[in-house]
C-alpha cells in the first residue's frame, strides 16, 4: 500500500524529469583554455607544508592564467588518495596535482597502481633533504658514533619522523643499509607527521629522529636539538652551519620533493599554456621570497628534466623498498589486525549483553517505525543529484534536489500551493549556496551545463 | 616586560585598522563555521595567501578571530538544524538541539556565545600570566600519556551518553572500528577496503558526522507524519534569554573556572584539541551536576561547560606552537608557517625576543572575543529566521547541506556516498538508542588512539609495561582504571536513591 500510494501521489512525473535530465548527458562544449576554474589537489592536509606550497603556487597560478585556481586537499591512505585521484583525473587541463615524493614508493611498497608514468610532469617546486636529530643533551656526538651504537645494541635506540615506510624512514633505513648495519637494529615508531615525532624527540619517547631541517628550526635554533648531519650532497642553504653526510664520510644522499604534474593525455596547446604559466611563476621572485621565508628549499626543474628525476628517484626506491632491507621489515611485531580485532571482540561482547539484557527485561519501548519508502526516496533523490551533479552542474541538481524533497514532505493536499513557493526558492537558494561556496570560499562544485 | 606590554597593548587596541579587520574576519568566521562542512582549519588555509602582504599582528589577528568566531559559529546549525558545523559542536549537539525543539534554541545560543566569549578571554588571560609554563605539561606527554589520555577522552562520551553506558560503548566502539577502515597509518597497510581504492583514505569523520546527526534528522523528519516544524516556536523576550544566560553565568561560576582550566590544559597539548577538550569538560560537568538526567536531553549547563573548554583550549594551542614550533591542532600549524614568513622564528627564545608579538597575541584573543559578543548576536539573530521556515523548504534545504557539506571537505564524491550511508546508520542508530555522539568521538580519536596504542608497544619491544614505566604514564592509567572502576560498578550496582531517572539505561528491547 506505502508503495502505490507512493507512486500515485505525483512522484512519477518528477521521477520522469529527473531521466530525461540523467538522459540527456553529454553535452559538449568548446571553449578556450583555460575559461573555467582550476582544481588543484594537494595529497595532504591543510596546514602541512605541502598544503602550504600548493595555496602559494594557486594563488600566483590565478594571476598567470587569469582564471581561479582552488586547492583541494584529498587526503588519507599516506598519499594514495591524493595521487590516486590526481592521475584519473579528466585530462582536460583543469586538474592538477602537487605531487611529492611518494609518488616514487607508495607503488613499489604495493599501495597503489599508480606511477609517476601516469603523470606528465610539470615543474619541481622543491626538495627537502633528510636530516638526523638528537636532543641536546643526547651521548650521541656524531653519526659515526650512532652508527656503531645502533651496530652494537640492536633494538635499543629508538628513532621516528614519519609513519612506517615514509619517507624518512626509507631516509634512515637506507643510509643504515648502505653502511653495512641491519636497517631493524634502529626501532622505528610508526609516529604519522613530522610535529608529532619532534614532541616525542622532546618528551624523551626517542633517541633521534630522522626529517627535514626546516621542520625541527625551532628547536635548532634555541639549542635544544642537534643536528647530526644533512643528505644531500651539498650544505643547505640557511642552514650552513649543518654538515652533510657526504664530509662525514658517509656517501648517502636522499630528500623528499614537491613539483607539479597534470594527468597525462592533455592536449599539447594546453599543455603549452600551462607550462608556460607554471614555469612563470616557478621562476618568480615572489616564489622564490616565499619558499625562502617558509624554510622550503627551492628546487626548480622544467618539465624534461623533472620527468628525468622522476625515472632516476624511482630505480633508488625500487633498490630501497624491494631489496631485502625493507622486505624484513615489513615484518612486524603485532599484526596491523590486533587492534580492530580488539574493538570487535569487545563489540561482539557488548551486543551480547545488550540483547540478552533486551531478552530479560520485561520493559518493552516499541520505536517508531521506519516508512522506507519516504526514507529511501530521500536517498534516491541523494543519490541522483549525486549521479547527474557532475554533468548537468550544481545549480540544476540541486534545483531539482529541492524540489524533489520538497514535494516528497509536502502532504498532497498542499502540494500544488506549497510548489509555487518552492520553485522560486530552489532556484534563489542554489545560486545562494553556489556563490557561497564556490565563489567566496572557492570550494569547488560541479559546473556542468549553466556554468557560472 | 612591562614595555613590551604596552606596545602590544597599544598594537593591538589603539590600531584602527586591527579592529577593521577583526570585525571583517569575525564576520567570515561566522559563515565559516555556520556552513557544515567547512572547518576552521579550511577557512584559515584559503586565507595564507592574503597573509603574505600582511604585517604579522594583523595576520595573526584575522587568523585567531576567524578560529574563535568559526568555532562559535558552529553551534548555530547545530542548535537549529541538528547538522554540528564543527566537530567541537558534536559533544552537546543532543543538548542544543533538544533545546531548540522546546522553542528555545535562542536561549542555547546565547549560552553557547556568552561561555565561549568567557572561556577565550579566560584562555588568553591565563595565557598572558603563565604562558610558557604551561609550555612544559608538553614536555611530560610520549606516546604512552597520549593514549592515557585519549583513552579517558573516549571514557568520557560512554559517560555523558544519554543511552546509558552500555549503548554509549557500543557507539564508541563502533566508531572505533569505522576508524581502523583505510589504509591504516601506522602500518602502511590496508585494512578492511575490500579491494576498493576509494576506501583506502578511510572514513572521514566530517561526512560520517554530518550523515549521523544532520541527514538522520532529515530522515526521521520525512517519515514522521506530523507536519509541525522541526524546531519550535521560540519563546521569551530577547532580554529575558539575556538575563537569565548571565544569571546561570554567576551561579554556576565554580563550574565554568573549573571547565575553562581544564579546557586550557587540555587545549596545551599538542594533538588533543577542542573536540577533546569539550568531551572531557561536559562529562566532568555532568559527574559534579546536580542534575545529571538532563545531560544529553536540553541541558544548558552541558553546553555552557562546553563551549568555555573549546573556546579556552583554542588560545591555548598555540603555546606549545609558539614554543616548541609544534603545532598544537591544524589551526596553528598553519599559523606556524605565517610566523615563519614573517622570519618570525617560534622556540622557546619568542617569548623573550618577540615579547611584544607574542603578548599581541594574547591580546588578539581578548579582542577577537569582545569583538565575537555583537557578531556573534547578530548571527543568531538572523539565524532565528531559519525558525520560521516551513518543513516543506527546511528540510530540503537541510538535505541539501549536507550534501554540498559532505562535499566540500575534500571535494570528494566518495564522501557523499559515506554521508548517506551514515544517515541511515544514524535511523537504525536513533532507533536502537546507540550514541551517536560516542560514536563520532570513536571515529576522531580513534586514529591516533591506535597509533599511540602500536607506538607505546612498538617501544617497548612489545612489552605491555612499557603503558605503565613513565610516571605521568602510570598515573593517567590509574586514573582511567578509576573512572572504568566507577562506571561499571555504577552499572553492575542498580542505581538506589539517585532521584527519579526519566528513561533509564538498558531498559527497552532491541
Amino acid at each position: 500500500m506505502p508503495f502505490s500510494a507512493f507512486w500515485r501521489n505525483g512522484e512519477l512525473w518528477l521521477l520522469a524529469c529527473m531521466l530525461l535530465v540523467a538522459g540527456a548527458l553529454g553535452c559538449g562544449r568548446s571553449e578556450s583554455y583555460p575559461s573555467q576554474p582550476i582544481t588543484l589537489l594537494c595529497p595532504w592536509s591543510a596546514g602541512g607544508g605541502t598544503d602550504r606550497v600548493s595555496r602559494q603556487v594557486a594563488a600566483q597560478l590565478e594571476g598567470a592564467l587569469g582564471v581561479p585556481v582552488n586547492v583541494i586537499n584529498a587526503t588519507g591512505g599516506s598519499g594514495v588518495t591524493g595521487h590516486t585521484r590526481g592521475a584519473q583525473a579528466r585530462n582536460d587541463g583543469y586538474t592538477l596535482t602537487m605531487v611529492t615524493v611518494e609518488l616514487n614508493m607508495l607503488h613499489w611498497r604495493g599501495l597503489t597502481s599508480v606511477t609517476y608514468k601516469d603523470f606528465h610532469p610539470l615543474h619541481l617546486l622543491n626538495r627537502d633533504s633528510a636530516a638526523l636529530f638528537v636532543r641536546a643533551d643526547s651521548s650521541i656526538a656524531s653519526l659515526d658514533q650512532l652508527r656503531d651504537e645502533i651496530a652494537q645494541s640492536p633494538g635499543k635506540l629508538k628513532a621516528s619522523g614519519t609513519a612506517f615506510g615514509g619517507i624518512w624512514h626509507v631516509a634512515m633505513a637506507g643510509w643504515l643499509d648502505q653502511q653495512g648495519v641491519d636497517p631493524t637494529a634502529a626501532t622505528w615508531i610508526s609516529i604519522n607527521g613530522s610535529g608529532p615525532s619532534i614532541q616525542e624527540l622532546n618528551a624523551g619517547g626517542v633517541d633521534f629522529i630522522c626529517c627535514s631541517l626546516p621542520e625541527v628550526d625551532a628547536l635548532l635554533a634555541s639549542g635544544d636539538v642537534r643536528c647530526l648531519g644533512v643528505m644531500s650532497d651539498e650544505r643547505v642553504g640557511g642552514f650552513e652551519q649543518v654538515p652533510t653526510f657526504k664530509e662525514q664520510g658517509h656517501d648517502w644522499s636522499i630528500a623528499g620533493w614537491r613539483g607539479l604534474a597534470a594527468p597525462i593525455g592533455i592536449p599539447a596547446d594546453r599543455l603549452e599554456r600551462l607550462e608556460a604559466a607554471i614555469g612563470e611563476v616557478a621562476h618568480s621572485e615572489e616564489l622564490r621570497d616565499f619558499m625562502s621565508q617558509a624554510g622550503f628549499n627551492l628546487s626548480l626543474e622544467g618539465s624534461e628534466q623533472f620527468a628525468q628525476t622522476l625515472s632516476r628517484q624511482d630505480l633508488i626506491f625500487e633498490k630501497v623498498l624491494t631489496g631485502p632491507a625493507f622486505t624484513t621489515i615489513k615484518a612486524e611485531q603485532f599484526g596491523a589486525m590486533l587492534f580492530p580485532l580488539m574493538i570487535l571482540t569487545l563489540l561482539v561482547g557488548l551486543l551480547a549483553v545488550l540483547i540478552w539484557k533486551s531478552f530479560v527485561s520485561q520493559k518493552s519501548r516499541r520505536p517508531e517505525p521506519l516508512v522506507w519508502p519516504k526514507l529511501f526516496g530521500v536517498i534516491t533523490i541523494c543519490v541522483f543529484y549525486w549521479l547527474v551533479s557532475e554533468t548537468v552542474g550544481f545549480l540544476l541538481g540541486a534545483i531539482l534536489l529541492i524540489i524533489a524533497v520538497g514535494l516528497m514532505v509536502s502532504p498532497r493536499e498542499q502540494r500544488l500551493g506549497n510548489m509555487k513557493l518552492t520553485v522560486p526558492f530552489a532556484f534563489l537558494f542554489s545560486v545562494l549556496v553556489y556563490q557561497g561556496f564556490a565563489i567566496w570560499l572557492s570550494v569547488p562544485l560541479p559546473r556542468g551545463w549553466w556554468g557560472w | 616586560m612591562m614595555d613590551e606590554i604596552q606596545q602590544a597593548f597599544s598594537q593591538v587596541f589603539f590600531d584602527p585598522a586591527i579592529w577593521l579587520i577583526v570585525t571583517g574576519a569575525a564576520i567570515y568566521g561566522i559563515f565559516l563555521g555556520a556552513m557544515p562542512g567547512l572547518t576552521a582549519t579550511m577557512g584559515v588555509a584559503l586565507f595564507v595567501p592574503i597573509t603574505y602582504w600582511m604585517e604579522p599582528v594583523p595576520a595573526l589577528a584575522a587568523i585567531v578571530t576567524m578560529v574563535a568566531c568559526a568555532i562559535f559559529a558552529g553551534d548555530i546549525p547545530t542548535t537549529l538544524m541538528r547538522v554540528p558545523g564543527t566537530p567541537a559542536s558534536a559533544a552537546y549537539a543532543d543538548d542544543a538541539y533538544e533545546l531548540a525543539k522546546r522553542g528555545q534554541a535562542q536561549r542555547a545560543l546565547v549560552v553557547a556565545l556568552w561561555f565561549s566569549v568567557c572561556g577565550g578571554i579566560f584562555g588568553g588571560v591565563l595565557l598572558m600570566l603563565v604562558g610558557h609554563q604551561l609550555a612544559a605539561i608538553a614536555t611530560l606527554f610520549s606516546v604512552a600519556e597520549y593514549f592515557w589520555l585519549y583513552l579517558m577522552g573516549l571514557s568520557c562520551a560512554v559517560i555523558v551518553g544519554k543511552e546509558g553506558v552500555l549503548r554509549s560503548a557500543i557507539g564508541l566502539l563502533l566508531g572505533l572500528f569505522f576508524s581502523t577502515v583505510g589504509l591504516s597509518a601506522v602500518f602502511g597497510e590496508a585494512r578492511f577496503t575490500f579491494g576498493h581504492p576509494e576506501l583506502f583514505q578511510g572514513i572521514n569523520f566530517i561526512p560520517a558526522m554530518i550523515g549521523l546527526f544532520g541527514l538522520s534528522e532529515v530522515l526521521r523528519g520525512v517519515m514522521s507524519s506530523d507536519q509541525v516544524s522541526a524546531t519550535g516556536v521560540a519563546q521569551g523576550s530577547e532580554r529575558g534569554v539575556f538575563v537569565s544566560t548571565l544569571r546561570t553565568f554567576f551561579r554556576r561560576q565554580g563550574a565554568w573556572w573549573r571547565s575553562s582550566l581544564l579546557g586550557t590544559v587540555i587545549g596545551a597539548l599538542p594533538g588533543a584539541g577542542a573536540d577533546m577538550a569539550a568531551w572531557v569538560c561536559v562529562s566532568v560537568s555532568k559527574r559534579f551536576s546536580r542534575t545529571p538526567e538532563e545531560y544529553g536531553r536540553g541541558s544548558s549547563e552541558a553546553i555552557a561547560d562546553a563551549c568555555s573548554a573549546n573556546s579556552s583550549s583554542l588560545a591555548a594551542a598555540w603555546v606549545p606552537a609558539l614554543v616548541f614550533g609544534i603545532p598544537g591542532d591544524s589551526v596553528t600549524a598553519i599559523a606556524i608557517g605565517v610566523l615563519y614568513m614573517k622570519n618570525l622564528q617560534p622556540g622557546p627564545e619568542i617569548f623573550e625576543q618577540q615579547g611584544a608579538l607574542v603578548y599581541s597575541l594574547y591580546f588578539l584573543f581578548l579582542l577577537a572575543n569582545l569583538v565575537m559578543l555583537p557578531v556573534g548576536w547578530l548571527a543568531i539573530r538572523a539565524s532565528q529566521q531559519v525558525l520560521r521556515v516551513p518543513r516543506w523548504i527546511l528540510l530540503p534545504v537541510v538535505t541539501l547541506f549536507c550534501v554540498v557539506g559532505s562535499f566540500a571537505v575534500n571535494g570528494s564524491r566518495f564522501d557523499v556516498m559515506l554521508m548517506l550511508a551514515f544517515g541511515l546508520l544514524g535511523v537504525l542508530c536513533e532507533r536502537y538508542r546507540v550514541s551517536i555522539g560516542a560514536m563520532v568521538l570513536g571515529l576522531i580519536l580513534g586514529g591516533p588512539l591506535e597509533e599511540r596504542f602500536v607506538q607505546t608497544l612498538a617501544g617497548s619491544q612489545g612489552n605491555w609495561t612499557g603503558f605503565f614505566d613513565r610516571p605521568v604514564a602510570l598515573v593517567l592509567a590509574i586514573l582511567c582504571v578509576l573512572i572504568w572502576g566507577r562506571v561499571l560498578w555504577k552499572t553492575a550496582v542498580k542505581p538506589r536513591g539517585d532521584g527519579p531517572v526519566p528513561d533509564p539505561p538498558d531498559s527497552a528491547t532491541l
